[in-house]
């Protein structure tokens, strides 16, 4: 009860910090989907290639995000650049570049050989096998990776807030330096969770959708 | 016309094709057979370049298949393979479309062509055209495979091992009806298969391999099994030859003895096999059959008549 009075008591700050962190999210999966399908395509080409990108991968996610949003702030201010949430979505795109890859690599590498082999006995150039093939097929399993990462994407947001990123983590850092009432962390979370599941539901249904007749990640081994 | 000359494919130190001398005329059926590893699969993709050849050239209709756009290539040519090879989220109309598409004919064209594709390889449209591949048979998503490879019209079909994994009587039916689609469509059709009497069935000529890439002998179904090359092909042949070149030969095309002298009890067509007037022979008391076109007797067929026939 004292959560929700909470909620509507501070929907001032709370509505343009939700506004501010669906914004953050929507941008970085943009970008995020357009270089990790990219990486995706170019880490199915060849298991070496596939390996050396997916490492690159990993190993940014095990860098602290704390770390990471600092870093880059510090250098967007060396450069001259705007801070706040811009490097928090650079940092948040270099994180969602790991399950968008894995999942774009894994569904290409799915596809049957017979299926290509076809496709290219009929005339199709490498670029419509791709498009044509390729890719409709390991939709599903795409969609599958983007979906993971919008998740995590939408709870490391929150970190943002301690450089500077005025979004759903607001109220909670600040009420970590504070040691106020933790009414402030219980609404932010609540927010986040509310994004997360929403988006969660949302893309499940669209993968689910798209799904007759493709490889889905149950076929995936 | 396909004609290979000289045509040699190596992978490292092992020879897969030694030296193919081969031409398949415009319009006839080629069987490629062979065990495993003999190379008639290595022969059959070096055709649309899914494989290219270490050496020799492969020719369509005089031209050097090497010096040809790979992609314009392929699509004048139809591939039709063993495990289909359908688009899994296509539907069947879609997947006979796939060429259209490529090549670029607008929807009333396709729509039309894609019904008169089903019809022919008898796959009521209505039933059948919004289905997606993993809801057909193995024998219907061949059907669509060979209906997808004809989509443009190529002149050439090449066809690899197209109904190795399907069961026999399944098999059967669909080697019947590309007879039936041949006579209708006259393609230059290539063809491979390790089964000798699915060649000997749909071949007008069969090209037989040996383990070591070489061609073995290139002849007629009717010849092959009348006058083996060599061991090695008589061993492939196996057993009863001379029994099953029986239902290759025609009586049309035989010597009869002369008119009939009116010991004659059974009755056969002149468009009928030297089998089924075997069988004739076998259960009439005399031995001897009555040859007739229409109403008219031609001659008469006794066993001695097929024996000398099929020497």
């Amino acid at each position: 009860m004292d959560l929700i009075r909470f909620i509507l008591d501070n929907g001032d700050s709370l509505i343009p910090q939700t506004l501010d962190h669906l914004q953050i999210v929507a941008v970085t999966m943009v970008i995020s989907a357009a270089t990790g399908l990219t990486l995706g395509i170019v880490a199915s080409r060849s298991p070496r290639l596939g390996e050396g990108v997916l490492g690159v991968a990993s190993t940014l996610l095990t860098i602290p995000s704390f770390a990471l949003f600092s870093v880059l702030t510090t250098l967007f201010i060396a450069l001259g650049l705007q801070i706040g949430d811009p490097p928090v979505i650079a940092g948040l795109v270099l994180y969602a570049q790991l399950p968008i890859i894995r999942n774009t690599r894994a569904g290409i590498t799915a596809v049957s050989p017979s299926v290509l082999e076809s496709a290219r006995g009929m005339g199709m150039t490498n670029g419509q096998v791709l498009t044509r093939v390729e890719l409709p097929l390991a939709l599903p399993v795409i969609l599958g990776g983007f979906r993971q990462a919008t998740v995590m994407i939408v709870a490391i947001a929150t970190v943002g807030a301690a450089v500077g990123s005025p979004n759903l983590g607001r109220p909670i850092v600040d009420t970590l330096q504070r040691s106020g009432s933790s009414l402030p962390i219980l609404a932010g979370i609540t927010g986040v969770a509310i994004i997360g599941i929403g988006a969660d539901t949302l893309l499940g249904g669209v993968q689910r959708l798209l799904s007759r007749g493709r490889i889905t990640p149950e076929h995936l081994p | 016309m396909i004609t290979f000359t000289g045509v040699t494919k190596r992978y490292g130190d092992k020879v897969a094709v030694d030296n193919l001398d081969l031409t398949i005329r415009s319009g006839e059926a080629v069987m490629l057979v062979g065990p495993s590893g003999c190379g008639k699969t290595t022969t059959l993709k070096m055709i649309n370049r899914l494989i290219e050849p270490t050496g020799g050239v492969i020719a369509i209709d005089g031209v050097d298949t090497a010096t040809r756009d790979v992609t314009e290539l392929r699509r004048s040519i139809g591939y039709v393979i063993q495990q289909v090879g359908l688009f899994p989220h296509l539907t069947v109309s879609d997947n006979v479309a796939t060429v259209m598409k490529l090549v670029g004919w607008d929807r009333t064209r396709i729509r039309a062509r894609v019904t008169e594709l089903l019809e022919l390889v008898g796959l009521p449209p209505a039933e059948f055209s919004h289905r997606l591949p993993g809801e057909l048979s193995g024998g219907q998503q061949q059907r669509v495979g060979v209906a997808r490879a004809l989509a443009i019209d190529p002149l050439m079909l090449l066809m690899d091992e197209p109904f190795g994994a399907i069961d026999p009587i399944t098999r059967d039916r669909l080697q019947d009806e590309l007879l039936r689609l041949q006579r209708v469509v006259r393609k230059t059709i290539v063809f491979v298969t390790h089964d000798i009497d699915e060649a000997i069935k749909l071949g007008d000529r069969i090209a037989l391999f040996s383990q070591n890439g070489r061609l073995a002998q290139f002849s007629t179904p009717a010849e092959l099994l009348a006058r083996p090359a060599s061991k090695y092909v008589e061993e492939f042949l196996g057993g009863g030859r001379m029994v099953r070149r029986l239902s290759l030969v025609k009586l049309r095309d035989v010597p009869l003895a002369n008119g009939d002298n009116g010991t004659a009890d059974e009755v056969v067509p002149v468009d009928a096999t030297l089998r089924d007037a075997l069988d004739a022979v076998l259960r009439s008391r005399t031995g001897r059959v009555q040859v007739r076109d229409d109403e008219k007797v031609v001659g008469t067929v006794d066993a001695d008549t097929i024996r000398r026939a099929s020497q």
